[in-house]
């Protein structure tokens, strides 16, 4: 405190801190810029290395495996061949089988359940579970399972409930022994090509071996998973185990960054990282821009003061250092800021993220890199400053004290090129022609503004996209290609006849039914494959929408197989190119008659006939699509359920709901992004329109006195800053779609198919908002207008 | 040089009675005009001396209507200023006053001639920017910017302003103050040329005391209150003004 006061002592510094008193507003908004930026860099950065630490850290604790092979049946034993392969760390065998279970409560509720064996009297060697509530299994406990934590809070299980697991038509009951966080089921997806799924149908149970044993008849494993030494080559490994698996049939193998839930995470993440390069960077140019357009108007204001101090003796070292001093103050201060804000808004969300997703382990710690983020952020906030503040302290510092104690030359009056180019514009009337040539006027600062402004539409534009592409995915989702109200999924070991689908049609709730067969098969394409479904429809199915890549509508054909774009790009085919589809029943090989958009996932779709083909020839179906009379969308699942072999019903209406929970959370963090993008207009537009005015006060002063009008004068105002909010539009709508391609890239996968759609409502929403900021930001300025004492202010000397 | 009849009755165009002006600074109140009273007729030249501080300025601003005194009366074209509000107020600026600066406050970014016309477009019936400009001296350099104009030729264009919507009452605020001597002679000219073709009643402002001598009457102010008010019964030509 003493040191400040000796500080201040120093008449420049007293200046200094009194000269950002007389301008605080125009101060604290450049300021705000920087520290919105550096704030937005500390919480994504941060957040995002937090969140990285948390799944590795979960990953290590529940030792999360490297790869995953899949194969139809093998036996226990081929565990051990498996471990001796040298740099593997530990492989666990299970059993993985989706089963139909009936969930407790008056209203019978039936759920497809993946059922996951583990070990009854130890801790599996490879991915574990967090035991949340409850306990692990207990020797001699009988039936009992623990139940995945998305599944169990969704439908409110604890332990003690009974639920029931079903084979062939026999229902076993077990009691829930706990709750528990898997690291395979932290994102909560079904597979690769159902990563937004439902808890409403779809669940996970661990079961001990030796039940899963009793319950499916026979002792087999069918899921091997695999740690791998460090240093050890994954690949050589997995080409090894694919080997002594062989016999088996291998169905799939998954490496850890092909894992749904991991996979989906690191969609996720990556996009928060790549938030946090690009968005703070916009902020950061527009502070710096911000910071230059104050510095300069300071150091046009001060010349006289800047005459009179070196006149004084003051050498140009410290009046370079005083005007600098300006901006490093925005600088630091909106850095420091900043940086506290972010780190603090990083633990924020860490904790909500993590909490959202039920991440058994959050690791919030101070490292290395974390320091490193810190720094960064100050010096990124105070680094830009430094570099705009300089050309217009050094101005200042090469000032004669004669010269800058003269009064500075006359704004230079020139016929702006526009009217040059369109001479009508010289006979436009004053209210327009005197803001068309202010805008030219001080073109430096005017390109400056159209810049921030630019930047500030293309962060709200980039927003309401985000917005756009969540609404058409869900219209493209529920309404274009899931056409039904209700799908019926049979057991995968319960199969139904395809005349099925002529019965359930003839029931009164029901208007069409259509059967679909779902068939996990591996295409394979030159050297490219990929694991997924085939999904078997019948011709000009109505009730699966199938859109070409160009919007039409198209149908599946016995010529070949249709796939989605995110296939084209995975297995690199082209129309007419020959695909081989490899199921665990047999091997087809089928044209690429084209491709379909999908926002969710990426199949294959071929006929009904085609399908049964790949199971053997049988005529079965997996599933039943229907479309139900509204009212009896309630019942339609107590009727479903009397089909043996149901093992869900699912509603497209609770679907919908539930997938749109989800994508709440980037609807969320769209708005946070909109509301930054605003903020970021609001500033620069305040700075440039508060300088413009405080410059112009005594030729408005003048205009006012000669009688001008006060609203004409707003109006004057208006439209300069209209005029200059139109300049930023024009580029700033581009920008706002190139960024937004950008980020879009992060979200086109063969999981997820974001489309970049821009509806017609945003670019107004975007434009609107911008006017608004405009009309806002010019308040304070015009109420200043109001209030000018025109006696003193039309014989201030010219600024 | 012929001056109108002084002190005609009825042709009283502005009346200032008993007319003060304090302000509060900090804790200090200071008075810049104390019961000031004047009858003036239309067609005056009058000049106001006096020196810093003496309340010129303020008289003026009263007169234009920028600023508003603390008590008294004052009536111009029989309007009374302090029953007027703020929109009452610009319109009066508008129709009934021009003003003349020191710093000849011209907007930067019109021309000469766009100058005038912004000033033209506010009134109803106002004179011809170009014929304004051409009583001036100006209308060769019409479509110059002020950057490219000399002082003398910025002040004759902010007279040409004022003179475009044909007030009756031209306010100039030390109009020679930023002009050299020969300049400033000229921009006197101009305006004892207007008094004179145009009929125009002038209150021109200045702590130059030589330029009492071409006015039809001189007030000379101190300490906010008028100290002489005398007819000038032979004013002389400006050029022939020495100082």
């Amino acid at each position: 405190m003493k040191k400040l006061r000796r500080m201040l002592q120093h008449k420049l510094q007293r200046k200094l801190v009194r000269d950002l008193a007389a301008s605080k507003g125009l101060f604290l908004a450049v300021t705000a810029v920087i520290f919105l930026g550096v704030a937005f860099f500390g919480a994504s950065f941060l957040g995002y290395q937090n969140l990285r630490s948390s799944y590795d850290y979960t990953y290590e604790t529940l030792r999360f495996a490297d790869f995953t092979i899949r194969v139809v049946e093998a036996p226990g034993g081929t565990v051990e061949e498996l471990e001796s392969i040298p740099g593997v760390a530990a492989v666990t065998g299970r059993m993985n089988s989706d089963l139909s279970l009936t969930l407790p409560g008056a209203e019978e509720k039936r759920v497809l359940a993946r059922v996951i064996s583990l070990p009854a009297d130890s801790r599996p060697a490879v991915n574990d579970v967090k035991v949340e509530s409850g306990s692990y299994f207990q020797e001699g406990e009988g039936n009992v399972l623990l139940v995945e934590k998305n599944f169990a809070e969704h439908h409110g299980l604890k332990e003690g409930d009974t639920l029931y697991l079903t084979v062939d038509s026999q229902r076993t009951s077990f009691s829930v022994a706990g709750i528990v966080a898997s690291p395979e089921y932290i994102w909560f997806a079904k597979s690769r090509q159902e990563i937004l799924v439902s808890a409403e149908t779809f669940g996970v149970v661990f079961v001990p071996q030796d039940i899963v044993t009793e319950l499916l008849g026979k002792p087999f494993i069918n899921e091997f998973c695999f740690l791998v030494e460090e240093g050890a080559d994954r690949e050589t490994i997995i080409a090894e185990a694919e080997n002594i698996l062989d016999p088996y049939v291998v169905v799939d193998v998954v490496p850890r960054e092909d894992q749904p839930s991991n996979a989906a995470l690191s969609m996720d993440l990556e996009g928060f990282g790549e938030l946090a390069e690009v968005f703070p960077l916009l902020f950061l140019i527009v502070g710096a821009l911000a910071t230059y357009i104050l510095l300069t108007r300071i150091v046009h204001n001060q010349r006289p003061q800047i005459g009179l101090m070196r006149a004084m003796g003051y050498s140009r070292r410290q009046v370079l250092v005083h005007y600098l001093s300006f901006a490093l103050i925005i600088g630091i201060v909106g850095a420091v800021a900043g940086t506290i804000a972010g780190y603090l808004l990083s633990e924020l969300i860490t904790k909500l993220y993590t909490g959202m997703l039920g991440l058994p382990y959050t690791k919030i710690e101070m490292n290395f890199l974390q320091w490193l983020a810190i720094e960064e952020g100050l010096f990124l906030g105070i680094l830009p400053c430094a570099i705009a503040g300089i050309i217009p302290a050094w101005a200042a510092s090469r000032l004669s004290p004669s010269e800058a104690m003269r009064p500075p030359s006359p704004t230079t009056g020139r016929k702006p090129l526009l009217e040059r180019i369109f001479p009508f514009l010289t006979r436009l009337s004053f209210l327009w022609k005197i803001p068309l040539r202010n805008i030219f006027r001080n073109r430096r600062r005017s390109l400056y503004t159209v810049i921030g402004i630019a930047f500030g539409i293309s962060l709200i534009l980039v927003s309401a996209a985000f917005i756009d592409a969540i609404e058409s995915f869900m219209d493209t989702q529920f309404n274009k290609v899931q056409r039904y109200d209700a799908q019926i999924n049979f057991s995968p070991n319960q199969p139904q006849p395809a005349a099925l689908a002529i019965e359930v049609q003839n029931w009164d709730e029901v208007e069409k039914a259509e059967p679909i067969l779902q068939i996990p098969v591996r295409l394979e394409h030159e050297d490219n494959s990929y694991s997924t479904l085939v999904v078997g429809l019948t011709l000009n199915s109505e009730l699966y929408g199938l859109f070409s890549t160009s919007g039409d509508r198209v149908g599946v054909s016995d010529e070949g197989i249709l796939l989605s774009e995110g296939l084209k790009k995975a297995l690199d085919v082209d129309s007419g190119d020959t695909l081989t589809l490899l199921s665990p029943w047999g091997t087809q090989q089928l044209e690429v008659t084209g491709f379909i958009q999908q926002p969710l996932g990426s199949y294959g779709f071929v006929t009904l006939g085609q399908a049964q083909e790949l199971v053997g020839g049988f005529p079965i179906i997996n599933g039943l699509m229907l479309e139900v009379e509204p009212q009896y969308l309630d019942s339609i699942r107590e009727k479903a359920y009397g089909i043996p072999g149901t093992a869900s019903v699912e509603l497209t209406g609770e679907s919908n709901e539930k997938v749109e929970e989800m994508m709440g959370l980037i609807k969320g963090m769209s708005w946070i992004m909109l509301a930054f993008g605003a903020a970021l207009a609001l500033a620069i537009v305040f700075t440039t329109v508060t300088v413009n005015i405080m410059e112009r006060r005594r030729e408005i002063a003048t205009m006012r006195t000669l009688g001008e009008g006060k609203r004409r004068i707003t109006a004057m105002i208006t439209i300069e800053n209209l005029l200059l909010g139109m300049g930023g539009i024009i580029p700033g709508i581009p920008l706002g779609y190139a960024l937004a391609l950008l980020l879009f890239r992060l979200f086109q996968s063969d999981m997820m198919s974001y489309n970049l759609v821009i509806f017609p409502r945003s670019y107004l929403l975007t434009v609107g908002l911008i006017i608004l900021i405009m009309v806002v930001s010019q308040i304070p300025g015009i109420r200043h207008i109001n209030r000018l004492n025109l006696a003193q202010v039309t014989k201030e000397q010219g600024t | 040089m012929s001056g109108p009849t002084l002190g005609e009755a009825g042709d009283i165009v502005l009346k200032l009675e008993d007319v003060s002006r304090s302000y509060q600074m900090g804790q200090v109140e200071v008075r810049a005009l104390t019961s000031v009273s004047l009858d003036i007729t239309r067609g005056e030249f009058i000049v106001i001396l006096g020196p810093s501080g003496s309340g010129k300025t303020t008289l003026l601003n009263l007169v234009g209507g920028i600023d508003s005194p603390t008590s008294g009366k004052i009536t111009v074209d029989g309007i009374e200023l302090s029953a007027l509000n703020d929109k009452g107020l610009t319109e009066y600026r508008r129709n009934h006053i021009g003003f003349v600066f020191q710093f000849f406050n011209l907007i930067p970014t019109l021309t000469a001639r766009e100058n005038v016309e912004f000033a033209a477009e506010l009134v109803e019936e106002p004179r011809d920017p170009l014929e304004v400009l051409e009583v001036v001296g100006l209308k060769e350099r019409a479509d110059h910017y002020p950057s490219e104009l000399s002082g003398g030729e910025q002040q004759r264009v902010a007279i040409a302003r004022a003179l475009v919507k044909d007030p009756p009452i031209l306010l100039c605020d030390e109009p020679t103050g930023e002009l050299d001597f020969e300049t400033g002679k000229h921009i006197l000219s101009a305006m004892k040329m207007i008094n004179e073709v145009n009929c125009k009643t002038v209150l021109l402002v200045t702590h130059n005391t030589a330029i009492g001598d071409i006015a039809h009457r001189v007030i000379r102010l101190r300490s906010g209150e008028i100290t002489e008010d005398r007819r000038n019964t032979a004013p002389i030509d400006p050029q022939e003004l020495r100082w």
